[in-house]
């Protein structure tokens, strides 16, 4: 919404000051983080240059050959800041032993061969020089060996790594060699070893991973610097980088899982059934108890005890059945009733809200229709009114912050509750933690709605008054959502999560402008474009990262909005009501 | 297939030719499949398995030598990396430290280096690696000597 800025100053001094706020707030490097476009999309085609890039830099630093570069990168995870710190660490000859890269300094690589024949210690055979193979550790067996070696370990899975075949040797062998050799007696197998090696950099790479789209889209994602961020591919499928689920920030992937996990399996639901109804012993159909009598009595006429499920006669006073002498486990049982209920509301109690919210994001969807139309209505009006993008802008603040609300009930569910951090904190440390989020949330949840009814008002019907104010209140509403929803997520950051004694639950930092979308890999042989570590403002202009700002669908693919954000970029800016990629002064001025 | 047999006929014709070379082995080959060996091997001086003849059986695969072959003892032997009901051993050279630059005769020579020094970290015989870790040096060499007694000497009478 920060694009729409520039225009408002024109009109309203009254906004000045929360729009100052704003602005200062950008800035703070916490605030956005600091990085321009990192996230990138690696297609089928992109995927050889992206290689390349990183195997550049280790080759031009080490003065490598490509294939020892390849080796050590494998064999660092294509982390190429990890192959620098162990060079600095331990130097060049550690990192290539660990790494298994034997780089010959050319002496006796081409020594004179003594005798024209050589024996390969595989197969025993006597042969001419020309057949047998010197590996760049020093080893040389016959071609025809080392061939069905590489055949068995491709055959195997372990083209990344194969190694020489001598004892104690851990050299990996040479990329080249391999393909020359396989390629002779089993072509296609080359070009999967060639393919193995290629994708490695998305299999091995902890920055790279596949794009989880069904059907895939056959592209991956590469990120530069957390891999705990949520990302959008080119196909448009917005996922958690991290588990690569639906984007489900500020829930942590762990509590995400057990969440999605706990939904499907209802099993609150079957607890409550369990604890609540017991089976007839003559019928067995279930049986609800009702008050507190412990005789209970099915639609097929037969009495039972509830405390042990035996069939009983019906004389009974309010404690004991005439000739039914029980009574054991009523205590625990009670127990283990009051627990399960007590569970289970709590359950429902965050399952509503998460739900209500899912839903009304689902509604809210649905406005982007009534919106086109109502901005259309107004753009017919002969009126001074002229710039429409807080409407747009409303909208996607309102999607965005529904969303971050609807993912917080979840987060507050295991937060606070037993499941995950009960020796964590102890119940007044809890109490206190869950009244300052709850007061967050509460407030974030109520300005949420609020802004929700102004932007559903049939304000194109309006006189031009009437319209200013609720214009303002809308960009009002704006300012106080994204702060609300950024302090929601610095509060489970440092206040909530950032406490507890394992850092194994981590969140997707806010992203104000929505879940970064990631650009086309182009490769710069030189430039480090990507990592310079500042925020560029000029990339809201040429739509850079700010292609995410559309208003996003729930987490599934969501082909309308992709759609409309393409024919804004390619069509005329006049009719691009939702590309919220383009500062409103620029959609203006079109 | 016709690689690992080429291969095994030579280390065939390698072993009759040394016959004499090492006489702590002696290797064998089935009549009727070259995959199958046996090989007998006589426990080392200074271990309780001196004056044992202990018998290993080889099952080569097709893939050999790409492929380590699978040995295991038919002589009952109470070593801590032998499993003790099964004869399975547990030696790296058989595994992943495998280099098809190794021989039927020189898995036999890394055997007996093993009787001679065994690993009790990687046990396949638990007691015998008990005993071993817990430091019972002598209660391992007189069970271990008798089952050499036992077992992997010729009877007499
Ligand atoms: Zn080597
Ligand atoms: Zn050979
Ligand atoms: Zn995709
Ligand atoms: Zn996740
Ligand atoms: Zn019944
Ligand atoms: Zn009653
Ligand atoms: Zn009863």
């Amino acid at each position: 919404m920060e694009d729409g800025v520039g225009s408002e100053e024109d009109y309203y001094d009254s906004d000045r000051e929360s729009l100052d706020g704003l602005e200062n707030e950008e800035s703070d490097p916490q605030w956005v983080p600091a990085k321009g476009p990192s996230c990138k999309v690696i297609t089928k085609e992109s995927l050889l240059a992206a290689q390349r890039e990183d195997l550049r830099r280790v080759m031009d630093l080490l003065s490598l050959r490509e294939h020892h570069a390849r080796t050590l990168l494998i064999h660092y995870r294509w982390d190429v800041e990890k192959v620098f710190a162990v060079l600095v660490e331990k130097g060049k000859a550690r990192l290539f032993a660990e790494a298994g890269v034997s780089v010959v300094e050319n002496h006796d690589a081409d020594s004179p061969v003594l005798s024209s024949t050589e024996t390969c210690d595989i197969c025993m055979e006597d042969l001419p020089s020309s057949e047998v193979t010197k590996m760049d550790c020093g080893h040389c067996f016959c071609n025809s060996c080392w061939t069905e070696h590489f055949i068995v370990k491709i055959n195997e899975g372990q083209s990344k790594r194969i190694r020489c075949m001598a004892y104690k040797c851990f050299a990996i062998c040479d990329e080249g060699i391999i393909r020359t050799l396989v390629s002779k007696r089993h072509p296609d197998l080359a070009e999967k070893f060639d393919r193995f090696l290629l994708e490695s950099y998305i299999e091995d790479n902890k920055m790279v991973k596949w794009c989880p789209s069904t059907p895939h889209c056959g592209s991956a994602i590469r990120v530069e610097n957390d891999e705990f961020c949520e990302v959008e591919c080119s196909c448009g499928f917005q996922f958690c980088f991290s588990c690569l689920s639906e984007a489900h920030s500020p829930c942590s992937c762990l509590m995400w899982e057990l969440w999605i996990k706990k939904c499907r399996d209802e099993s609150e639901t079957v607890n409550w059934i369990t604890v609540h109804t017991k089976p007839c012993p003559k019928c067995h159909k279930p049986v609800e108890k009702n008050g507190g009598c412990n005789l209970v009595s099915c639609i097929c006429g037969q009495a039972f005890c509830w405390l042990c499920g035996g069939a009983t006669g019906r004389d009974h006073t309010w404690s004991h059945i005439t000739g039914h002498s029980c009574g054991r486990y009523k205590e625990d049982r009670e127990k283990k009733a009051e627990r399960a209920k007590r569970d289970l509301y709590r359950y429902m109690h965050y399952h509503n809200r998460y739900k209500a919210h899912t839903d009304s994001f689902e509604q809210e969807s649905r406005l982007r229709e009534t919106i086109r139309e109502k901005v259309s209505n107004l753009e017919e009006r002969d009126s001074r009114l002229r710039d429409f993008s807080w409407v747009t802008n409303g909208l996607y603040r309102l999607f965005r912050s529904r969303r971050a609300l609807s993912y917080s009930y979840p987060f507050a569910f295991y937060m606070f509750g037993d499941d995950l951090f009960k020796d964590e904190m102890t119940n007044e440390e809890r109490e206190l933690k869950q009244h300052l989020f709850e007061d967050q949330q509460q407030q974030l949840e109520a300005n949420v709605e609020k802004l929700s009814k102004f932007i559903e008002e049939p304000f194109d019907q309006y006189d031009e008054d009437k319209i200013m104010e609720i214009r303002m209140q809308v960009i009002n509403l704006c300012v106080i959502t994204d702060t609300l929803c950024k302090k929601m997520y610095e509060c489970i950051e440092n206040d909530l999560l950032g406490s507890l004694q394992f850092g194994i639950h981590n969140i997707a930092p806010y992203q104000s402008k929505g879940i970064e979308r990631a650009t086309e890999l182009t490769v710069f042989w030189s430039a480090t474009a990507n990592d310079t570590g500042k925020f560029h403002k000029p990339d809201e202009q040429t739509g850079g990262t700010t292609e995410s700002d559309r208003p996003s669908g729930s987490g599934s693919s969501d082909d309308n909005g992709c759609s409309s954000r393409k024919r804004a970029r390619e069509g005329s800016f006049g009719g691009s009501l939702f590309d919220l990629n383009l500062p409103a002064d620029v959609i203006d001025r079109n | 297939m016709q690689a690992s047999r080429a291969r095994l006929f030579k280390e065939y014709k390698e072993v009759q030719r040394e016959k004499a070379a090492d006489p702590d082995i002696q290797l064998v080959c089935d009549d009727s499949n070259i995959f199958k060996w046996t090989a007998l091997i006589k426990g080392p001086s200074e271990t309780p398995y001196e004056g044992g003849v202990f018998q290993l059986a080889f099952s080569v695969p097709e893939q050999y030598p790409l492929q380590p072959p699978q040995v295991r003892f038919l002589t009952k032997i109470f070593h801590p990396n032998v499993h003790f009901k099964t004869g399975e051993i547990c030696l790296d050279i058989l595994k992943n430290a495998w280099s098809p630059a190794w021989t039927l005769q020189s898995v036999c020579r890394a055997i007996i280096a093993l009787m001679g020094h065994p690993e009790p970290d990687s046990p396949l015989n638990c007691d015998s690696g008990n005993l071993l870790r817990s430091g019972d040096i002598r209660g391992f060499q007189s069970m271990a000597r008798m089952y050499t007694r036992l077992a992997a000497m010729p009877k007499k009478g």
